[in-house]
Parts: C-alpha cells; structure tokens; sequence
C-alpha cells in the first residue's frame, strides 16, 4: 500500500510528516498543503526526499481577511460581552456604561501586508478607517493609493499611532515573537492587538502582563500557541480577550476552493509539469 | 432624553408649563407620540446623522459574527471541556455574497459603502430609489419589489425606520420568501420585524439564523425562545454605543436644546 502513495493532502496539519513516514513511502512525489502557512513543515527535510511542496495561497486570502475584520469589530464593539449581557438571565448592567470604541474612522496598523494584509486594507478603507503598514519590502505606489495606505519601514512608528493593529505574517524564524514585551509596550493603552497569522508570532506570556496591567487595550487571537490553549491558560480568563479556534478559512466556500488548488497543485507534480504554488525550502 | 427615558406623556406635559424642547438621543423617533407634543407647543429634536456609522458599523459587525459563527467558536475556545477544534466545524463566507438592504436611507447606504469591500453583490429595496452616481458608487441594485431582494439574498439587513408602515415588515410571508440558507439581520427596531413568526421561522429552519441589536421589548423576558436558539445572536441595542458618538450625540442634543431655548432655528428638528 505504502508504495502506491504518490501524493498527500495535508488537512490541518495531519499526517505529521516525518523522517519516518517519509522514508515510508518511496513513491510520494507531492505534499499539498491545506491553506497558506507552512511552519508546521520542515522543507528542508521533506525536499531532501525529492517531494514537492505546494500550499494553497490563493483560496485563503478572503476568509482570512473577513476573520480579521469580524475579529476588529467584535472586539471593537464588545460584541460578545453585548451577547452576554442581552442573552443571560438576569445580569444586572447599566446600559449607559456599555461604551466600545469605534472602529470608522480609527487608525489601523497592518504587519505584514501580503495578499491577506491587502485584502483587510482594501475593507478597512471602507470603514474610513487610517491604515499604516510594516512590511518586510514596500508595496507599489498604485497599490498604496488604491488603499490610501501609508508605509512605516519601521515598526515603531506603526505601533505608537495605530487603534488596532492586526498581525498578518507568515510564521518564519524571522517573525517568531515578533510581538513582544518591547512592541506592546510601543502601542497606545487603548490599543487592540488581532492576530490572525500564528499563535507564535506573539510573545504570548508577554501579551498577558500586557493585557492585566493595562499597557494594551485588549487582544483579538484566531491563533495561539498551542491550539487549543490549556484550560487554565490565563489569557481564558480575561475580560478583554476574544479567542475564536482558528476560524481562517473555515467557511464552505474556502474549504472548497483550497481543495481545487490543492488538486490542482497535486496533479501538475504527478504529471511533471509545473506547480502553480509551489513552496521551495528558503 | 437617553434611552427613551422619561416618557413623554399628557400627565408630564401638564406638569411643566414651560417646557420648550424635547432633545432626543438618537436617530429613531418612534417613543414619541410627535403630535401631543405639538399641542402643547413643544419642539423636538434628534440626532439622526452621527449615529449613522456606528449603526452601520455594528450590522457589518452581526453579519460577520453570525455567518463566521464567532459567538459559538469564542465558546468552544474557552469551555473548560474543550480538547481540541473540530475540523469540520465550517461557517459561510460573507466576500463574495449577496447582501440585501432593506431601507437604504443613511444608515443603509453606509452598510453597502462597506458591504462593497467584502466584493458582497448587493441589492436594496427603499421607498425611492436612489439616483445612479449612488447606486454604482456601491454597485447597489434596486429591487423595486422587496420579494425580489428576498429571494436572492443571502443576508438580509434591516435599517428602516419604524412607521406604522414598517411595523412587522417582515413577517412569516417575507420569511418564507428568504432563502432556507439566509440570515436577518436587525439594527433598525424590534417591531419591524414579527416577532413570532421570526422564532417559528428559526426553529422549522426556514431561514438560517439571525443577528438582532433591537427586539420588542428591550430587554426581552428572559425566557423568551429567542434567548435559547443556538442561531441566534442578540446585542443589548448597542448600534451607537461608542464613547465618540455618545459624545458628539449629547453635542448636537446641547446645541438643538441652546437653539430651542433661544428661539433659533434648532438644527436636527423633527416636523
């Protein structure tokens, strides 16, 4: 059986693709990735087998941009506390207090402003809202403009300004805790952090003394690390922290869609023609 | 006058012989009986336009919770029984969907400006239509007959406001008009929609869910069956509640209240 294994579709991560596997089944010739995000890879290893990577950009980038739009609104407007309160049976409140900040209008920072971070600019413009981006090169001018979006080579200067800043980088040995003690301490009291890119990004320990003594705002995770947390993780615990369980393309449409690219992306390798998303080790 | 508080009745009016102004919080004026206040020669205002992108705001916000099902998965990802997240656990996308908006007055017309970003086709129903700059500047499509925009949408979102002629709009006739996969979603008043028809619409799956910042009453009594259907999400009738907007609402209440007391044109008045 193992024999006749010439490609595998890899579905949240599983099988683990390993040393032992891979040398298990001498016949693969393609692993297609489910979704964009390929840190739980090891490149190096799975191409020193002679097997072709190949991720599924293209299906990914709406889903994940509407996440991280639902996650800025949510947490924003204090949309599920609201549900909560609108919902329970007989929480006291007054509904003079109930006040979120508003999201038209407000300064939005984008790290990382691939096909996904582009995608948030492109709805985040329809909100009125500011929008500043880090990025690791600058984005053509028509596609800044297009955005009204205003480049900061450094990151500092994205922190200080920005309401909300929401991280969409892949997770490479470059973005490992890219927000830390240092970054949260950068932004403004106020501020939202969305994470819509990998749990490991952020310095999650950091983020929690961050969000109890108040030098964040609050925080909005798709992603942490691990998934799912412990259960007596303190960030479970906290008022001003939605979490949601890594909804990013889990939508009927972009399951579908990143099934197509995958087979797509899995017939060129066995017909050895060209991947249209091929992923090679950096 | 917050949250329509105090009511403003016959036995109030007698009481205060010098009563001007009545400056009301807010774009609705459905809690006043406008024409009791004119006997008594007394002026009223709102605040209809500053609210508006926070409403529009907060129905974007509905519609991307209730189709992404993020109340549910903020549930799964906290309950302390929770060991890992299901993979087939899906919710619709809202890019690329069609979006009906039911009265497209300056709340509605905000809700598509953003609706346009998410690449949403949308179609509006509206007592008139808009000109054309309008409609293509969103790429809106006028359903002169509300069935139309029913049956083609897959979200459909309520900004009206509430006249006799809008009470229960959408009853168990537009419900069944809606797709078995759609969702409403109400920022404009509870009595727009009938209610009952709603719960029985959700429980037989006639439509999908729905998403309510309004109902009648507000709050609901606590064991309403709305409170216990799973596709439900409910919001304490939070459309404005920002601390900008609540700022700049009691700004324009203070300039109408100065204007009405010195006899001036007041601005945000309501003939």
């Amino acid at each position: 059986m193992s024999k006749k294994v010439q490609a595998i579709y890899l579905w949240w991560h599983k099988p683990v693709i390993d040393q032992e596997l891979l040398q298990s089944l001498p016949n693969l010739k393609v692993i297609a990735n489910s979704g964009v995000g390929m840190d739980h890879l090891d490149l190096k290893l799975v191409a020193s087998f002679g097997v072709k990577m190949a991720n599924a950009p293209r299906a990914v980038s709406s889903s994940t941009a509407d996440t991280g739009m639902a996650l800025l609104l949510a947490s924003a407007r204090r949309l599920v506390e609201g549900y909560h309160i609108a919902m329970s049976s007989g929480m006291e409140y007054c509904e003079a207090d109930f006040l979120g900040v508003e999201v038209t209008g407000a300064t939005l920072g984008i790290i990382g402003m691939g096909s996904i971070g582009y995608k948030i600019a492109l709805r985040a413009k329809a909100f009125e809202m500011n929008i500043l981006y880090h990025n690791r090169t600058r984005r053509k001018e028509q596609e800044e403009q297009a955005v009204g979006a205003t480049y900061c080579e450094k990151i500092d200067g994205l922190l200080r300004r920005a309401d909300f800043v929401m991280v969409v980088v892949s997770l490479t040995p470059q973005t490992h805790k890219l927000i830390g003690k240092r970054e949260m301490e950068l932004t403004k009291p106020t501020a939202t952090l969305i994470n819509i890119s990998r749990g490991a990004v952020v310095d999650q320990e950091a983020l929690v003394t961050a969000l109890q003594t108040g030098v964040i705002g609050a925080a909005a995770l798709d992603v942490t690390h691990p998934e799912p947390l412990p259960r007596d993780h303190t960030l479970l615990k906290l008022k001003n922290v939605i979490i949601t369980p890594h909804l990013g393309i889990k939508t009927d449409k972009a399951t579908y869609m990143i099934t197509e690219e995958a087979v797509e992306n899995m017939l060129a390798a066995l017909n050895g023609l060209p991947i249209p998303s091929e992923v090679l080790p950096s | 006058m917050w949250y329509h508080r105090p009511v403003i009745n016959e036995e109030l009016l007698q009481s205060l012989p010098n009563l001007k102004i009545v400056a009301s919080s807010g774009a609705g004026i459905d809690h006043l009986d406008l024409k009791l206040l004119s006997s008594y020669g007394v002026k009223v205002s709102n605040t209809p336009f500053v609210v508006s992108t926070d409403t529009a705001d907060l129905g974007m916000a509905l519609m991307l919770a209730s189709s992404r099902r993020l109340v549910e998965g903020y549930q799964i990802a906290v309950s302390p029984d929770t060991e890992y997240f299901p993979a087939d656990w899906l919710g619709a996308e809202v890019s690329g969907a069609t979006l009906g908006i039911v009265g497209m007055g300056t709340i509605g017309y905000k809700v598509a400006e953003r609706a346009k970003a998410f690449e949403m086709k949308i179609l509006y129903h509206n007592r008139n239509r808009r000109n054309k700059e309008e409609e293509s500047a969103v790429g809106a499509i006028y359903c002169k007959k509300i069935d139309d925009l029913l049956q083609q949408s897959d979200f459909v979102l309520l900004s009206v406001n509430l006249t006799p002629q809008t009470h229960k709009l959408i009853g168990k006739r537009e419900l069944e008009l809606m797709k078995p996969t759609a969702t409403l979603i109400n920022t404009s008043r509870g009595l727009v929609v009938d209610q009952d028809a709603l719960v029985e619409a959700l429980q037989n799956k006639v439509i999908k869910a729905a998403a309510l910042d309004v109902t009648y009453p507000e709050p609901l009594p606590r064991d309403h069956p709305l409170l216990k259907l799973k596709n439900v999400i409910i919001t304490p009738h939070i459309g404005s509640a920002t601390k900008k907007t609540r700022r700049l609402m009691m700004e324009n209440m203070t300039e109408s209240i100065q204007a009405g007391l010195a006899g001036l044109p007041i601005p945000n008045e309501v003939l």
